[in-house]
């Protein structure tokens, strides 16, 4: 490159006048088979990146994202879970050394110690060998931690209910029930029906809405004296007259019967 | 002069100075900002009116589950709000226990898992509670349920807000 | 005629010179899948970063119909979602892309750490490199809240009261991300500005020099 007196410049700017030829390095001559980033590489990587592109839209084309209904803060029985990579943080605070007393140890001493390390790795494994198999301690512990995410991220997936987690996250239709009604009456006074249905019949993570069947009144009268499925029978204990008023109720979509 | 015999010479005189003046522009572009940001942690929490919840003859020795609405005002958008209470008479006490698990705000409900009866059930990391709202040792809480402070009138009960133990 | 337009630029600000140094950087043998098919391991680096391209572009789009108000909030998800054409692809790309992104950096991290590339003279750049996996993190918790449904609201209530459980700041914590004691209104927009502005400006600025660093020392050697 020209330097010092005589260089020369376009018009008043700092720009050299003279220009630098367009042309790509010789790779030819290198020793080992290097190429050019530039188009050689990246042709390559945009390769791997359609056909990742391919798989990543049919993955969105084929699973719409997932949302549930409008957030209500009131629905007491909603039993929560965050997305799947925070899961292993999540289901580490089940367990009793990092929960009760030890909460602390759970949600901040462990991963503050992982992530730490992590963050720290070049200076706790500072050794010049770059095999994993020469510098066993540095890879046995990053092993221990991805089995161990693995792991608890597997127990969380197994123990969380994901039919009732459907059922409680599902968009439902507004029923207008009638507070004033007698059926209305009857389900509050019945601690076992709102326990799991709520004080509105619009259920949560133990039972589901119970407007959202067309069955007609004698069935929920059966339902109600003998139960179905994880629900247990026998629990109303208002007379007959009221169970059929309560059913009557429930199939007019919370109104009375006219 | 030569440069040396400055105690502070006038380069390090320039660069000071451009420190300082650019550490009072960046404090008094970002102080401002600030304080805008922090200004939710430092607001003092508002008072609670008391809500009737129910008649004092309507409560049993059994927890039973009662709500009851508030108006809550968060900054410009106010509310009203569905609050739950576990309430119960033990001779002539009344205690209203929040439903809040004290250890991730989860919902306790009253015998909600059948295997522990006479307790409240977590269904979230399995945390229980005994009738009083203490936390059963070796589950997740770490302290008793809260309570709702309370006032008897005219053989009503009115719930204010919840107080740790 | 283009290469006309080119010369005409080239002459004023002489951009040759910039290019060619990304153009013509060369690309070692050990990282090339066309040598060694193991060495497609080196690909997950660039993948994160496309994915991160996807997720921006889509957010900027999102932001196009969202509003951050817990009242209009969900509505204005679901009508993008369900109403507007393409909605349930441009929402379903940030959605899987936020998971994407997670997979890809843990992926990515896994061969660093493997291949020792960490290692002196690297190992600021592996601290950029898990400052960039937080950032994500925390634009994965942010972004989470967002559509306002109840998985939305629930999982942020747990994962502030997990905040809560640090000793000492826990609740002021706690209060300054929630905006107050009430998980609502306040909460959402601080997050949706968090998810928005704050973690991406950092994200830029963490990557910049992510690549600069690459760029200067070269990619590690072959083990």
């Amino acid at each position: 490159m020209h330097r010092g007196k005589g260089m020369k410049f376009v018009g008043d700017s700092r720009v050299p006048a003279t220009r630098m030829p367009n042309i790509p390095k010789d790779y030819s001559e290198y020793p080992h088979k290097t190429e050019a980033f530039w188009p050689n590489f990246l042709l390559r990587e945009w390769m791997v990146g359609a056909v990742f592109l391919i798989g990543y839209l049919c993955l969105t084309i084929a699973h719409p994202s997932p949302l549930e209904r409008v957030a209500d803060p009131n629905d007491s029985g909603y039993i929560p879970l965050p997305d799947w990579y925070f899961l292993f943080l999540y289901q580490l605070l089940k367990y009793e050394f990092a929960a009760g007393a030890y909460t602390v140890i759970g949600a901040v001493v462990m991963p503050g110690i992982a992530f730490g390390a992590l963050l720290l790795a070049p200076w706790l494994d500072n050794g010049v060998e770059r095999r994993p198999l020469r510098r066993p301690i540095a890879s046995a512990l990053m092993m221990l931690g991805i089995v161990s995410i693995i792991f608890l991220t597997w127990e969380s997936v197994d123990q969380h209910d994901w039919e009732a987690a459907a059922r409680q996250g599902a968009i439902v239709e507004d029923v207008e029930i009638d507070e004033s009604s007698e059926g209305y009456e009857i389900y509050m006074s019945q601690q076992a029906c709102i326990g799991c249905h709520g004080d509105q019949g619009e259920g949560g993570a133990a039972g589901p809405n119970i407007f959202e069947n067309d069955y007609d009144a004698e069935d929920y009268a059966e339902i109600i004296r003998n139960g179905q499925g994880e629900m247990p029978g026998d629990q109303f204990d208002g007379s007959d007259e009221e169970l059929e008023i309560l059913a009557e109720w429930i199939a007019n979509d919370g109104q009375d019967a006219e | 002069m030569s440069e040396k015999e400055h105690k502070v010479s006038r380069r390090q005189f320039l660069t000071y100075t451009l420190t300082g003046v650019g550490g009072f522009m960046a404090a008094g572009m970002l102080m401002p900002m600030a304080r805008f940001a922090l200004d939710p942690a430092l607001q003092a929490g508002g008072d609670t009116d008391f809500i009737r919840v129910t008649s004092v003859d309507d409560l049993t020795e059994e927890p039973q589950r009662f709500n009851f609405t508030i108006e809550q005002e968060d900054a410009w958008y106010t509310s009203d709000v569905d609050r739950v209470a576990w309430v119960y008479r033990e001779g002539d006490e009344i205690v209203a226990l929040s439903p809040v698990c004290t250890h991730l705000g989860c919902t306790v409900n009253w015998e909600g898992n059948e295997d522990y009866p006479e307790q409240f059930y977590c269904p979230c990391h399995f945390g229980r509670f005994e009738k009083d709202g203490t936390n059963v040792p070796n589950t997740p809480p770490t302290r008793p349920l809260d309570v709702y402070e309370m006032e008897i009138r005219d053989g009503d009960l009115y719930l204010g807000r919840t107080v740790q133990r | 005629m283009l290469q006309k337009i080119y010369d005409w630029v080239d002459e004023r600000l002489d951009i040759t010179p910039m290019w060619r140094d990304i153009a013509d950087h060369e690309v070692p043998e050990h990282v090339n899948p066309a040598h060694h098919f193991s060495a497609f391991v080196y690909c997950f680096g660039g993948l994160t970063f496309f994915v991160t391209v996807i997720q921006i572009l889509s957010g900027m789009f999102l932001a196009m119909y969202y509003v951050p108000d817990i009242v209009n909030a969900y509505e204005s998800v679901y009508y993008l979602q369900n109403e507007v054409t393409f909605g349930v692809i441009v929402r379903g790309m940030h959605h899987w892309g936020a998971s994407l992104v997670i997979v890809m950096m843990f992926l990515h991290t896994l061969r660093v750490f493997f291949t020792g590339s960490y290692k002196k003279p690297r190992e600021l750049n592996w601290v950029v490199g898990v400052l960039i996996f937080f950032v994500m993190l925390g634009l994965g918790f942010t972004g989470y809240l967002l559509p306002w449904d109840m998985k939305a609201y629930f999982a942020t209530v747990v994962g502030l009261e997990i905040a809560e459980a640090v000793p000492v700041v826990g609740t002021f914590a706690k209060t300054l991300l929630a905006g107050g004691e009430i998980i609502g209104a306040q909460t959402l927009t601080r997050f949706y500005a968090i998810h928005v502005f704050f973690l991406p400006g950092a994200l830029l600025g963490l990557l910049g020099a992510h690549f600069y660093m690459i760029r200067k020392q070269g990619i590690s050697g072959p083990l």
